[in-house]
């Protein structure tokens, strides 16, 4: 146990950079970079409130039919879900292609404590991710409902225990895949097409248990009197998507009776009890599926080149381009987390709305026959925060790392420098694109005009966003490191790039809140068509000039 | 075709003076040689050369064009091989060569012939097409000469080229930095092997605590030490006195 607990301190240290950032906020530059952090974070308070006002009329609705208990439970079915899917994108990073690997392996230490303390610092890393979404669940229900103070003890088990078996979950998944997959030769490709199919295979388990409790749910005869009589009955019968969820919902509204404690104890239980699972089965497939991993495939091919691949000729800007996106899909960190995030991110935007049951559906249609041109705009709108989101842009100079000195040496100008990676962001884009087209199309609800608009105002402000990024990038690149998942999971240019975008498309869409109604749809179209080339331009001559600058003096 | 003039550079905020007020001219069709000691300079002044550096005084000139002023113009005449060969790891060696002379704008044809010819120079055409983190440092380091060779530069730079090179691929870079003198291109490299040196170089510059302490050819740097003999003594005498 204290060998775990060192690996954590050392793996949490190197994660957050503590000792770093210690470090750094005694010079003067640094402190200005924290400051510019805190902006960015505040800055993105406003789209936070949005949600949570959203989320204080979900908890009206569910009240007005007295299940309320079903507001926690999509709360943690929420959290839990996120934090298994993404989970599984961190876990295959941090288990298996995180450069500590060379130093752990050859130590004597088992497998179960290298796993257990890279899935402690995991969970603290996951909490970043599920407190943001479940505390303002826990925070509306509690002072909405006037809940007393035993509610709020409670509240903590959940709090803490949420990521726990989502977490073991996604850990036990990757284990066995990658142990599965660890074939010589098409290793990657493999890895990347069970991860996707995993995806799917997931997500459409979800959804017919789903499909199948609604209807159960639907067809019961005396429903409104059972609404009345049992106020935990949507949680109890939904809550069978994910259990868990449903338990830790449940220990919460239940807070002052015996089911609640029970529950809260069956809740801890199963966590703890899946972790010892994943902990015992990692003893077995742990190192099966990292053996080899170091190694990099050279046996597809001789290594021989045929006479023609001598002779490809490509403009400055596209070879620039096609060196990004092949360093982006051969690098499983980087491809996990941009494209990984573009397909992932559709697909979990989709799924509530499917929770939401036939009822929502019906719902939901009405709103949308009122105005067709709301899947457009808010699909749009999707596909400008994936550009953020993609972290393609953001990194772009970072990523670079200590092969930065080649863009530095050779002459390529400024211009040929952005068009290369823009059209690598955008690359990733029509990925996310085509899965959310996917998505919708899948709900039913896909026309031809939403096609056109999703695609045309989707891609023109993703340029925006990724030369916003770049912009982020070049101001301060995070070149100096030796683990991938440094420049891209670990950079802070990605939170400042996320919260200066969030601002940017809230803008835009207050905007068109404003003008919509007021005139007609084509109009609006084209003036946010006209304000994303504005800005684009705009930004092409900002990053220009920056990265000429930057380019001359960085060191 | 390469003028320093006046350089001078400091680290950590003026604690360590790297570089100090450094005046060299080069002509074309010159190899020149940069000795030193370790942390004397050598990289520092290179890295201000190639455009990784800005010096904190002085102007950098290649073929009169000021590489500070006017870097895109004036990196077209230069090529740079480092002393550690940071090169993309997931791309292939065939795939970074042609992203090279795509930035230059090489034709096809003539392309073709130099990767053939470098490449079979440096014994490389078998693992061309593995990607680059599969090769040991020296295929790196050759990989990286092929590349700087692909433009034909005016100007070759390299710092410290011959360490972790073969025999045989070390004599063939001392042949192709001949051959390239020849054709009136100018090469300029750090090293500390002075029999390099001494047998290669037209000129010769010795640096030490970041300044020229001697400059010239063989036989002027001879004149000036006591001890005649090689340039081992001269540099072990002028690097020792302080
Ligand atoms: N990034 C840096 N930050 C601070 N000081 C540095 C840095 N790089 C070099 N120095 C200092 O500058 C001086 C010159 O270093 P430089 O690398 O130019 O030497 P060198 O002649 O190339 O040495 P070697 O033969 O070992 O390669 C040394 O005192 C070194 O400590
Ligand atoms: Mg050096």
């Amino acid at each position: 146990m204290n060998r775990i607990l060192s690996l954590v301190k050392i793996d949490l240290n190197t994660t957050f950079g503590l000792s770093a950032i210690q470090y750094k906020f005694r010079s003067k530059q640094d402190r200005w970079q924290t400051i510019i952090l805190i902006i960015a974070i505040l800055s993105l308070l406003p789209s936070y409130y949005m949600i949570v006002y959203g989320l204080s009329e979900m908890y009206e609705a569910y009240f007005n039919i007295g299940q309320k208990s079903m507001f926690l439970l999509t709360g943690v079915l929420i959290t839990q879900l996120i934090v298994f899917f993404f989970g599984i994108l961190y876990v295959m990073s941090k288990y298996y292609f995180s450069n500590d690997l060379n130093v752990l392996v050859p130590l004597p230490i088992r497998s179960r404590e290298i796993v257990g303390a890279k899935f402690i610092s995991l969970m603290v890393n996951e909490y970043l991710t599920s407190l943001p979404i479940i505390l303002p669940f826990i925070v509306i229900y509690g002072v909405k409902g006037n809940e007393g103070i035993l509610y709020w003890v409670y509240s903590i088990i959940p709090i803490l225990f949420i990521p726990v078996i989502p977490l073991a979950l996604s850990s036990v998944i990757v284990m066995l895949l990658m142990k599965y997959t660890n074939i010589k030769g098409k290793k990657d490709l493999l890895r990347i097409v069970g991860y996707f199919l995993l995806i799917i295979i997931a997500l459409t388990v979800q959804f017919e248990i789903q499909s199948v409790i609604q209807n159960s749910i639907m067809s019961e005869e005396d429903l409104f009197l059972q609404l009345i009589t049992d106020s935990n009955l949507f949680v109890r019968k939904l809550g069978m998507i994910f259990p868990p969820s449903m338990w830790g919902a449940l220990s919460l509204s239940n807070y002052f009776n015996v089911t609640g404690f029970l529950h809260s104890l069956l809740f801890i239980g199963v966590s703890i009890g899946i972790f010892l699972i994943m902990l015992y089965l990692s003893e077995k497939v742990f190192f099966d599926g990292l053996i080899g991993n170091l190694e990099v495939g050279t046996s597809n091919g001789s290594g021989k080149v045929k006479s023609t691949d001598f002779r490809k000729k490509l403009p400055v800007f596209l070879a620039i381009g096609l060196k990004e996106i092949k360093v982006l899909i051969r690098t499983p960190v980087y491809l996990l987390n941009s494209i990984g995030v573009v397909v992932l991110v559709p697909i979990l935007f989709v799924m509530p709305t499917y929770m939401g049951g036939d009822h929502f559906m019906k719902q939901l249609n009405m709103i949308i026959s009122g105005n067709p041109n709301l899947i457009s705009l808010i699909g749009s709108g999707m596909i400008i925060l994936l550009g953020i989101m993609n972290c393609v842009g953001c990194t772009t100079f970072s990523r670079e790392g200590r092969n930065f000195w080649i863009q530095r040496t050779i002459p390529i100008r400024a211009k040929d420098q952005i068009f290369g990676r823009v059209l690598s962001s955008l690359f990733v884009q029509l990925i996310g694109i085509s899965v959310l087209l996917g998505s919708i199309a899948y709900m039913g609800m896909i026309t031809i005009d939403s096609i056109f608009w999703i695609s045309i105002l989707g891609l023109l402000g993703s340029i925006a966003m990724a030369e916003l990024g770049m912009l982020v990038d070049i101001f301060r690149p995070l070149l100096d490191w030796d683990n991938p998942q440094k420049a891209m999971k670990q950079n802070l240019n990605v939170l400042i790039a996320m919260s200066v975008g969030a601002l940017y498309l809230l803008g835009v869409g207050f905007l068109v809140y404003k003008l919509l109604g007021k005139m007609n749809m084509l109009f609006i179209y084209c003036i946010i068509g006209g304000i994303f080339i504005i800005s684009s331009f705009g930004f092409y001559i900002l990053l220009r000039r920056m990265i000429e600058r930057q380019f001359l003096i960085l060191e | 075709m390469l003028k320093l003039q006046n350089i001078s550079k400091t680290y950590s905020k003026g604690k360590v003076k790297a570089v100090d007020d450094i005046s060299l001219h080069i002509n074309p069709g010159e190899i020149f040689g940069f000795l030193g000691p370790n942390g004397a300079g050598k990289t520092t002044t290179i890295n201000m050369m190639v455009g990784l550096l800005k010096p904190d005084s002085g102007n950098i000139y290649i073929d009169g064009i000021d590489i500070w002023q006017n870097p895109v113009q004036a990196k077209k005449q230069i090529s740079f091989v480092p002393d550690t060969p940071e090169i993309y790891d997931k791309l292939k060696g065939i795939e970074y060569l042609n992203f090279i002379a795509d930035v230059y704008d090489i034709p096809k044809d003539v392309r073709q012939e130099r990767m053939e010819k470098y490449l079979g120079i440096f014994n490389l055409k078998n693992v061309v097409g593995d990607i680059i983190g599969s090769y040991s440092h020296g295929m790196k380091q050759k990989l990286s000469l092929i590349s700087a060779l692909i433009h034909e530069p005016k100007l070759f730079i390299l710092d410290e080229p011959m360490v972790g090179l073969d025999p045989k691929s070390s004599f063939q870079l001392k042949e192709i930095m001949r051959q390239r003198c020849d054709e009136e291109k100018t090469v300029f490299f750090s090293t500390h092997v002075l029999e390099v040196a001494e047998k290669l170089c037209d000129r010769i510059a010795i640096i030490n605590k970041g300044k020229i302490i001697a400059l010239g050819t063989m036989e002027e740097l001879r004149s000036h030490a006591v001890e005649k003999e090689s340039l081992e003594n001269i540099f072990l005498e002028l690097t020792e006195n302080e």
